[in-house]
């Protein structure tokens, strides 16, 4: 159906050329489907008919194949420029990489609205296809309600949002021109974040099937955790890589600035974090059964307020939202339906649910019932800290209020801190109950080492906030706890290392992932404290010829050169490097200014370096006066460990895949009797 | 083609709900085989942790004890609860399934549209030759007209204005035009044709500068309907909505023939005329049409000064001249209705049906609204009789 004809003739041969329709009538059939599968297996189940609840499965794989179909027909359009498709106009430019052509697929509102229902129907199939070990009521049950979800997205895109709504005559190019959002890390930004938001809806749906079924154990709290896991990963890998990316691309030398577009991606990570601690506690102790469905079904909440707060311009001002009502009120109304239909079905099925095993006030099951609560206030916090302004401009009718920075420092760090003390001693914990005396005597080392490192620092660096500081010493402590108990377990240095290596290796994977998770949240406290504590700033007027010391390096700026791109010129500083005499480097910030688009980009030169980066950006003259003539903006940062946030944040996401690759706990895990005896103990 | 695409989507999304139907399931696992599996996966965990000394023997034994509880209850449980499973409720399904492709045909039947093709931005080259050749045409003829030491012909700067207006320059389009604005021989239609691309440039906003284009337009031609247009939008920005609904309704009754115009002008009425509770106005209210006589009344007074073969003579002529236009302009529906009706008053039934049967060809193509369906229908039905 793709012509490539280069014919004179542009409108000779028509027929082929109908990819915008047949997505869109694919997707049609997809809500067809889906509203299928939303009734028919649920009813099964309760009927207990195995065909009913058979047909979800079909109904499954035919919703991701008509969703791929609409969105490799909008991708088409991106790529050829079909500027017959509204959304292709709107987003994209005949100009564009070609890289950002099919980016823009999910760039736009409409687009990564079909992207987010493509997520959604290939969690749904996979669930469908692998999930041959989950009881056919409750899988018929979770593909039913993974199928309202569909249905509420897929009306949503189809009555106020259509990705194939159609321009004819086209115009003769398209609207988007914007060089900021053309950067490879914002491309892969929404996919990730996505798979990770998309990813909670199949828990979700699993959490609500249960209530509906009225029974939560062992095993579902084992089927629903490689999905958590895999979600979480996901989302933990998009908002490290869009945190990356602001502070790469933006120019503004911040990686995090609690802005509320981060923050509603923040809040379903820590939620679940949060739940996937607590499905721990289920699998293995029948216990925290509420709590955990409880957590599966706020952490898609969020996750569905992430995306539509984002999307509906709520954020920006109540105002934005009043322009555009019917997308608005659809969105209130789904979020009304599924947020406070899962809640109330959750008062009321919930209180019928067993109890599970018992536990004393110090055990594992306590330690990771204090990382349930304290996580859910942190989200508590970030969510009142989010919505605040938007209540506050709602009731005094337009007033605006900014709740910045300084309020989520002040707020969310203290709340956090003991967190990060009780996961030093958390995996000590045994199941039951636990001997904390015990414990905290096999951590005297660690917490010795832990005063000594900050010492240390305290002797180097020139001052700082105790906060700082205090937040430093729970840093070396967890990292150095983490380290000690995966030493303990292997039994390293208690003897040969073979018997040590043999034990490592032993030791289950999701053990590992778990050591490598907590000790990369340490290394990234490091990245977080450096580059806030100790990051030193310069904002100045230089002539050239001007030398500025900052952070232990002397930078000379040597004048500023008009430079050409491909499609922008460029002011381009050059600044001469080193250090106590020595040559480290040249860096040469720019001023781009993008003459079709009418807009400026800030590029941004950056020493990077594991103990921190230099970083520099250059502005225009602040004013053509006498006093400046020949003068520019120069901003020189050093922030130093902030390389430590984005290898702690790998070594999350890593620890997350390391614990999903255990065999135990791979989609459809629970082994048969039979495969258990015939087993090899190595794992 | 593309319905056929469609039909086999459809088929397609028929099958994947009517396909249970032919697979009888294989994979049926039912809560009682799994549950235990898993506890019996954690009793083996247990075991292996009792062997790398995670626990302590006491614990390994508790704990033993709480799973081998656990799988007793859940045994018990799935015992009770238990019930046969029944595989009827095909009905059901291939109801379902025939819904499928009726919900996505009945979806897309109202917001598809198969009638626009996709064009890949490679396809358009001729198209984009073509707007390059017009703004390279457009850029020959502003050098010659800037370069023209008497300042241009206005015809040339109206044809440079209207090309930026079609190419949406409006600002550009405004400098053309006001060139001739300012010229002693500017029309009506000059000043209203700057009023239309000043207020475009604006994105719809009367600025001052169009408001004084438009009252010399209306100085100058009084029925400009353009001018009259722009004139009434002018008055409801101020907030004289009523003044301006009055303003169109006015224009409209002193129309003596349907002109295209006349449709914006229904239906801004009625727009602005729902702001201040007035009736809605329909267009066929306000086109006289081939009810007029085809000389206007002013031919008629001037002809009746004249003797009866004058007069006839002069008829004649205006008719001739009519008729030879539109030979030349066959596509001029409204000419052919005017002749049609010149002919019949004239008293020449074959040529006025010849006249009006050309205007119902052209006329087969306007809307099934159009109020001129109906006067023709008439008119011809009499010539018929």
């Amino acid at each position: 159906m793709v012509r490539t004809a280069q014919s004179g003739e542009f409108i000779e041969g028509v027929d082929d050329q109908m990819t915008p329709e047949v997505g869109h009538f694919a997707l049609a059939l997809a809500l067809a489907l889906a509203l299928v599968q939303s009734v028919l297996p649920i009813l099964g189940a309760k009927r207990r008919n195995i065909l009913w609840m058979q047909s979800a499965r079909w109904s499954a794989f035919g919703q991701v194949l008509f969703v791929t179909v609409a969105f490799l027909a909008l991708m088409q359009a991106f790529i050829t420029s079909d500027f017959t498709v509204k959304n292709v106009v709107e987003n994209s430019n005949s100009l564009k990489p070609m890289l950002y052509k099919v980016a823009g697929t999910w760039g736009s509102h409409e687009g990564s609205l079909l992207l987010w229902t493509l997520i959604l129907t290939v969690f749904g199939a996979a669930v469908a296809l692998f999930g041959s070990n989950i009881p056919q009521a409750l899988k018929a049950r979770t593909l039913s309600v993974q199928a309202w979800i569909s249905v509420g997205f897929l009306t949503f895109m189809l009555f106020t949002s259509n990705p194939f709504d159609r321009v004819f005559p086209p115009p003769s190019d398209g609207q988007d021109l914007n060089p900021l959002l053309q950067d490879v890390g914002l491309a892969m930004h929404p996919p990730l974040l996505y798979f990770g938001y998309v990813g909670f809806s199949i828990v979700f749906s699993f959490a609500v099937a249960a209530l509906i079924e009225g029974r939560v154990d062992a095993a579902w709290a084992r089927w629903v955790r490689p999905w958590t896991l895999a979600a979480w990963m996901s989302l933990t890998a998009g908002i490290a890589l869009g945190s990356w990316w602001a502070y790469y691309e933006l120019g503004w030398g911040g990686w995090w600035f609690w802005d509320p577009v981060e923050n509603v991606s923040f809040m379903p990570w820590l939620m679940g974090t949060a739940l996937l601690h607590s499905a721990i506690v289920t699998e293995k102790r029948d216990a925290f059964k509420s709590w955990t469905i409880l957590l599966a079904i706020l952490t898609f909440s969020l996750s569905l307020l992430g995306t539509f707060v984002v999307r509906s311009g709520l954020l920006t001002s109540v105002h934005a939202f009043a322009v555009d009502p019917e997308r608005g009120l659809y969105i209130l109304g789904l979020l009304a339906v599924s947020i406070g239909g899962s809640l109330a079905l959750f008062a009321w099925r919930a209180p019928m649910m067993e109890p599970g095993g018992l536990f004393k006030p110090i055990s594992r099951e306590a330690g990771l019932l204090v990382n349930n609560l304290i996580l859910t206030t942190a989200t508590g916090v970030v969510l009142f800290g989010t919505l605040y302004p938007l209540f506050y401009e709602a009731m005094t009718g337009g007033e605006k209020l900014s709740v910045g920075p300084p309020f989520f420092n002040a707020a969310f760090i203290p709340v956090m801190l003991p967190l990060v003390f009780a996961m030093g001693c958390g995996p000590f914990l045994s199941w039951k109950r636990a001997d904390l005396p015990g414990v905290l005597q096999r951590l005297r080392f660690v917490a010795l080492l832990a005063v000594l490192g900050t010492l240390a620092v305290w002797y180097l660096a020139e001052g700082g906030p105790v906060l700082g500081y205090l937040s430093l010493m729970l840093a070396f402590w967890l990292f150095m706890a983490t380290v000690r108990e995966w030493t303990m377990r292997i039994k390293l240095f208690e003897g040969p290392v073979s018997t040590s290596w043999r034990r490592a290796s032993n030791l289950p994977r999701s053990a590992h992932g778990m050591t490598l998770a907590h000790a990369g949240l340490a290394v990234a406290m490091f990245g977080f404290i450096g580059s806030t504590v100790w990051k030193s700033e310069e904002i100045m007027f230089v002539q050239p010829g001007a030398d500025i010391s900052i952070g232990g390096f002397d930078v000379r700026f040597n004048g500023v050169e008009r430079v050409r791109g491909p499609n922008y010129f460029a002011d381009r500083g050059e600044l001469t490097v080193s250090r106590d005499g020595k040559y480290l480097t040249d860096l040469f910030p720019e001023r781009r200014t993008y003459p079709v688009a009418q807009s400026t980009t800030t590029e941004s030169a950056i020493r990077s370096t594991l103990a921190g980066d230099l970083y520099a950006s250059i502005a225009n003259p602040a004013s053509e006066d006498a006093s400046t003539q020949g003068a520019w903006t120069l901003r020189i940062l050093y922030e130093p460990l902030v390389n430590f946030i984005w290898i702690g944040s790998a070594m999350l996401v890593l620890g997350g895949g390391l614990s999903l690759s255990d065999r135990r706990l791979r989609v459809g895990a629970p082994r048969r009797k039979a495969a258990v005896t015939a087993r090899v103990p190595a794992e | 083609m593309i319905w056929l695409v469609f039909a086999a989507l459809s088929t397609i999304g028929l099958l994947f709900v009517g396909l249970p139907l032919r697979r009888r399931s294989e994979m049926t696992s039912v809560m009682a085989d799994t549950t235990p599996a898993v506890l019996l996966d954690q009793l083996d965990e247990v075991k292996r942790d009792l062997e790398r000394g995670v626990i302590s023997g006491a614990e390994a034994t508790a704990a033993e004890q709480e799973i081998k509880r656990r799988i007793l209850m859940q045994s018990r449980k799935t015992a009770q609860a238990t019930k046969e499973l029944t595989s009827g409720g095909r009905f059901a399904i291939v109801l379902s399934a025939m819904f499928v492709p009726a919900f996505a045909f009945g979806y897309y039947a109202v917001m598809g549209s198969p009638e626009i093709p996709g064009i890949a931005f490679s396809e358009r080259t001729a198209e984009r030759q073509e707007t390059a050749k017009v703004a390279d045409l457009t850029n020959q003829l502003y050098d010659r007209l800037t370069t023209d030491p008497s300042g241009g012909p206005s015809e040339g700067w109206m044809l440079l204005g209207q090309t930026y207006s079609r190419m949406g320059r409006f600002a550009d389009a405004a400098e053309a035009f006001g060139i001739v604005a300012k010229r002693p021989e500017a029309t009506s239609a000059v000043f209203s044709m700057l009023a239309e691309a000043l207020i475009s440039a604006e994105q719809g906003v009367v600025t001052p500068a169009a408001v004084t284009a438009i009252e010399h337009a209306m100085e100058l031609d009084p029925s400009n309907p353009a001018a009259v247009f722009y004139k009434a939008v002018a008055l409801r920005q101020k907030g004289d909505i009523a003044q301006a609904h009055d303003l169109l309704v006015r224009r409209l009754n002193n129309a003596d023939s349907f002109y295209p115009w006349m449709e914006s002008f229904v239906a801004e009425a009625n727009r602005i005329g729902t702001e201040i509770g007035r009736a809605p106005i329909s267009l066929a209210n306000f086109a006289p049409m081939v009810n007029a006589p085809g000389p206007t009344q002013e031919d008629i007074e001037n002809a009746q000064d004249l003797t009866v073969e004058e007069r006839q003579a002069f008829i004649m002529s205006m008719v001739e001249r009519l008729a030879a236009r539109l030979q030349d302009e066959p596509d001029d529906l409204d000419g052919w209705m005017r002749l049609g009706n010149a002919y019949s008053v004239l008293g020449d039934r074959e040529q006025a049906i010849v006249a009006l049967e050309r205007a119902e060809i052209l006329l087969s193509e306007a809307p099934q609204n159009d109020p001129r369906r109906q006067t023709l229908k008439e008119a011809l039905a009499r010539m018929r009789q």
